[in-house]
C-alpha cells in the first residue's frame, strides 16, 4: 500500500453539467464557478479537505460523456483517471438522468480502480415522483458503494467523504457484465498481451476493450502488436451491449420513469420557438444591456454623491488636524478620487455579471446555442461557439478558455478571433464615461450600440474568414439542453463576487500601478522631471505616433499615451485619462478640461474613440491566453495586427459618418 | 419508398433509430450518449435551418443538420 502524507488523490468523474464542480465546492468549500450548462469547467481544480484522519485530495474534472475523447477538455478529464495518482474515482452520477450516466459507470468500472457514485439530484428526482432501488442498483454495478447526495442542499456530503475513506483500498471484484462471447474471448487475449507488455498495469481490461473500439489514444500511449486479434473496429457492438445491459438496469431499479418535466417544454416552446426564438433572444441580451445602463448609471449617481461627500469630509477633517497640504492632496485627490473612480462603474458592473449569471444558471445558455446556430451556421460556426462570445461579454479570458468545447481546430481559432470583439466588461467603464460626458441623456444607447457594434464585427469576421474557407464545415451541433431551474442564489453570489473581487483586485495591483507608470513617464523627460507633460518622453514618443490616427480624429498625444497604457487592461485607459488631463484646468471636471486642451474634441471623436478601445487589441491577459490556447505565436501575432487594422478602419468610418451627422 | 431521416420526422412522435450513417467519429459520439439502434426518439421543436431538439432517452439534444440528415429512423408502431 502506498503512503499518503499529502493526503490521498480523490478524482471527481461525471457527465457535464450533473454537478461535479457544486459538490467540489459544497465539499471543499471552494468558491469556483457554477452554472446550468454542458461545458463550464475547461480545467481541472484541484481542493483539499480533511475528513476522519485522513486527508483527501479532492480533483474536480470537466464533464464527460465516455473516455473516448474529441475535444481538449474530454483530453484532460481522461488524463486524469488515467493517471496512476488518482486513487479513488468519485462517479457523479445526475440521478434525474440516470440512463446516459451510466453509460460512463459502466466505462469506469471497466477501469478496475476503486470507484464510489454519487447519485447527485435526487431531490430532483423525488420531486418528479421517480424512484430509484439503491438496493438492486449496487448489485448490478459490482457492488460499489452508492450514496445519494444533494450538492446544492448540501445533503449526504458526509456520508460520501466516509465511502470514499473507506472503500479507497477495494478493488472491484468481477467484471461487472459480459460482452458476446466472440468478444470476451478476444479481450482474454489483449489482456495476455498487455500484461505481457505492461505487468504492473492497473487497467488491463479497459484497455483491452479500447484497442477493440479501435481508439487511437491507447495504441498511442501502449502500443502493443495486436494484430490478429482486432480486425476491424468493434466499437458500435461494444457500445450497444453496455447500453443493452443499461437497459437492463433500468427496468429493474427505475420506477414511475414518466416523469413530469412539462414546465421546461413549456419554456422551451416559447424561447427556442422556430421564429420566436432569436427576437426573444435579442429582447434579453438588450433588457441585460439596459438594466446594466440605465439602473448602474442611476446607482452609480449616487455613489459619486456620496464620493464627493466624503472628499469634502476628508478634506475638512484633515485641515483641522493639521495636515500638511501635500499629504492632504494625496489622500484626497490621488486615493479617494482614484481608487474612488474605479469604484463609481462598480454599480454597472454588478448589474452585468448578476444578469449574465442569471442567464447561464437558468439553463437557458445552453438554449442560445441552437437558437443560434442557424446564423451561425451562414458564418461556418457551430452554434456552440456562440457559448464563449456570450461569456466575452464578462471577461474575454475565460471566454477563450471556453473554445476548448468545440470540437476543430479550425472552430477554435475562428471563434478565438472574433471573441475579443464581444465588448468585456473592462471596456464599460470607457463607454459609460465617455458617453455620459458628450451625448448626455443618450449615454445608455451610446454604450448599448458599442455591444452591438462589437457583434456585428464579430460576426462579419466569421463571414469573411469563412468566404475565404474552402472546406465548408458541415453542421455538426450537439449539445445537451438541461432542465430550466430557479438560478440559485448561491451560485450566483459565487459568480459574482469572483468577478467583483477580480475587478478590485485589478484595480488595486494593474491598474493602480499603471497608472504610477503613466504619471511617471508623463513627468520624465530628457532632462529629468519636467513641468509640463508634453515635455515628457511619453509625450514626444506619442506625438510621434498620434498624427496615423488622424483619420479616426484621434491625432491627440494624451489618447496614445492612453490607449498604448490600456493595453495592460482596458479600465487604465480610463484612469489614465483622468491622470493625463487632471492638471488641465484647476478644479474643472474632465469634460472642461478636455476641452480646454482640445476645443475641437466632441462628440464624433469621443464615439470614434470609445469605437476604437472596442476593437483594438486586447488585454495583455487575453493575448497571453490566445498564445496558450492556440499555441501559436503566429497566429496571436496576427490576431493582434487584425484587432488594430480592424479597430483603426471602424473607428475611422465611425469619425467621418458621426462629422457628417452632428 | 426510401428511409426517413430524423430530419424528416413529424414533431411529438415516436420513432426508433435504424441507423446511424454518419463520419466514425460523429457516429461514436452519439452512439456514446446512447442514440443506438433501436433507440426511441422524439422531435420537440426543429428550425427551418435543420438544427432541432430532440427527446433521447429522458434529455434533451440540439442537433445540427448534417447530424439529423443521416440517422435514420423508424416509425413506432402501436
Amino acid at each position: 500500500m502506498r503512503e499518503h502524507p499529502n493526503g490521498f488523490h480523490v478524482a471527481f468523474v461525471g457527465n457535464p453539467n450533473c454537478g461535479k464542480t457544486t459538490l467540489f465546492n459544497a465539499i471543499t468549500g471552494s468558491r469556483l464557478k457554477v452554472a446550468n450548462w454542458p461545458g463550464v469547467t475547461v480545467e481541472k481544480k484541484e481542493g483539499s479537505v480533511e475528513f476522519e484522519d485522513e486527508k483527501l485530495i479532492l480533483i474536480d474534472t470537466p464533464g464527460i460523456y465516455s473516455l473516448s475523447t474529441y475535444t481538449i477538455e474530454e483530453k484532460v478529464t481522461r488524463k486524469c483517471i488515467l493517471d496512476d495518482d488518482i486513487e479513488v474515482i468519485v462517479n457523479v452520477v445526475d440521478a434525474s438522468s440516470l440512463e446516459r450516466n451510466l453509460y460512463l459507470t459502466l466505462q469506469l468500472l471497466e477501469l478496475g480502480k476503486p470507484i464510489v457514485m454519487a447519485l447527485n439530484m435526487m431531490d430532483v428526482v423525488e420531486e418528479r415522483g421517480m424512484e430509484i432501488d439503491l438496493h438492486r442498483l449496487p448489485e448490478m454495478l459490482c457492488d460499489i458503494p452508492i450514496v445519494p447526495v444533494s450538492a446544492i442542499k448540501k445533503r449526504g456530503l458526509d456520508i460520501l467523504l466516509h465511502a470514499i475513506i473507506h472503500h479507497k483500498d477495494a478493488v472491484t471484484l468481477g467484471d461487472v457484465f459480459s460482452y458476446s462471447d466472440d468478444l470476451e474471448e478476444k479481450i482474454s487475449k489483449l489482456e495476455v498481451i498487455m500484461a505481457a507488455k505492461y505487468p504492473n498495469h492497473s487497467s488491463a481490461r479497459w484497455h483491452a476493450i479500447k484497442f477493440l473500439e479501435d481508439d487511437e489514444e491507447v495504441y498511442e500511449e501502449h502500443p502493443v502488436d495486436v494484430s490478429g486479434i482486432v480486425d476491424k473496429s468493434y466499437s458500435r457492438q461494444i457500445i450497444q451491449s453496455k447500453y443493452s445491459y443499461i437497459d437492463d438496469i433500468i427496468k429493474e431499479c427505475l420506477f414511475n420513469k414518466s416523469a413530469k418535466e412539462a414546465k421546461t417544454d413549456k419554456i422551451d416552446s416559447i424561447l427556442t420557438h422556430p421564429v420566436f426564438g432569436v427576437p426573444c433572444f435579442l429582447f434579453i441580451m438588450a433588457l441585460v444591456f439596459f438594466l446594466t445602463f440605465l439602473l448602474g448609471d442611476f446607482i452609480k449617481g449616487f455613489l459619486e454623491t456620496f464620493l464627493e461627500w466624503l472628499q469634502q469630509i476628508v478634506s475638512t477633517g484633515l485641515e483641522n488636524v493639521h495636515v500638511a497640504l501635500w499629504l492632504r492632496g494625496l489622500i484626497v485627490d490621488g486615493i479617494i478620487a482614484g481608487v474612488g473612480g474605479i469604484l463609481t462603474f462598480l454599480p454597472n458592473i454588478v448589474i452585468l455579471f448578476i444578469a449574465l449569471a442569471v442567464l447561464e444558471d437558468s439553463g437557458y445558455m445552453a438554449r442560445v446555442a441552437y437558437v443560434m446556430d442557424g446564423i451561425m451556421g451562414k458564418l461556418g460556426l457551430s452554434g456552440k461557439a456562440f457559448l464563449p462570445m456570450i461569456l466575452g461579454f464578462g471577461c474575454t479570458v475565460p471566454a477563450v478558455m471556453a473554445t476548448r468545447a468545440l470540437e476543430t481546430d479550425k472552430d477554435r481559432r475562428r471563434t478565438m478571433l472574433i471573441t475579443p470583439f464581444m465588448s468585456c466588461s473592462a471596456r464599460l467603464p470607457i463607454y459609460v464615461l465617455f458617453s455620459g460626458l458628450f451625448f448626455g441623456k443618450f449615454a445608455p444607447l451610446v454604450s448599448f450600440m458599442m455591444y452591438v457594434l462589437g457583434i456585428c464585427v464579430a460576426l462579419l469576421t466569421a463571414f469573411i474568414a469563412n468566404l475565404f474557407d474552402k472546406k465548408k464545415n458541415k453542421n455538426n451541433l450537439l449539445i445537451e439542453l438541461p432542465e430550466y431551474k430557479r438560478p440559485n442564489l448561491r451560485s450566483i453570489r459565487i459568480y459574482v463576487w469572483n468577478k467583483v473581487k477580480d475587478y478590485l483586485t485589478k484595480a488595486g495591483t494593474t491598474i493602480f500601478i499603471a497608472s504610477i507608470i503613466v504619471w511617471f513617464v508623463l513627468n520624465v523627460g530628457s532632462r529629468g522631471f519636467v513641468l509640463e507633460p508634453s515635455e515628457s518622453f511619453a509625450a514626444s514618443v506619442a506625438k510621434f505616433i498620434a498624427p496615423i490616427l488622424k483619420p479616426c480624429g484621434l491625432d491627440m498625444w494624451e489618447i496614445v499615451v492612453a490607449l498604448i497604457a490600456g493595453v495592460s487592461a482596458k479600465e487604465v485607459v480610463v484612469s489614465s485619462f483622468t491622470v493625463l488631463f487632471s492638471n488641465a484646468l484647476e478644479g474643472a471636471n474632465l469634460l472642461e478640461s478636455i476641452k480646454a486642451v482640445y476645443p475641437a474634441f466632441t462628440g464624433a471623436n469621443a464615439l470614434s474613440l470609445m469605437v476604437f478601445c472596442l476593437l483594438y487589441t486586447p488585454c495583455l491577459a487575453t493575448l497571453a491566453t490566445i498564445k496558450k490556447e492556440s499555441a501559436s505565436l503566429k497566429f496571436t501575432a496576427f490576431s493582434i495586427v487584425f484587432q488594430i487594422a480592424v479597430a483603426f478602419s471602424m473607428s475611422a468610418l465611425v469619425y467621418n459618418l458621426a462629422r457628417l451627422l452632428f | 419508398m426510401g428511409n426517413i431521416t430524423l430530419w424528416d420526422a413529424e414533431l411529438n412522435k415516436e420513432y426508433t433509430v435504424e441507423s446511424i450513417l454518419l463520419e466514425n467519429n460523429v457516429s461514436r459520439r452519439l452512439e456514446a450518449l446512447g442514440i443506438n439502434e433501436g433507440t426511441p426518439v422524439t422531435v420537440l421543436t426543429r428550425k427551418r435551418s435543420g438544427a432541432l431538439i430532440a427527446k433521447i432517452r429522458g434529455t434533451r439534444l440540439a442537433l445540427g443538420r448534417h447530424i439529423t440528415s443521416n440517422i435514420e429512423i423508424k416509425e413506432v408502431k402501436r
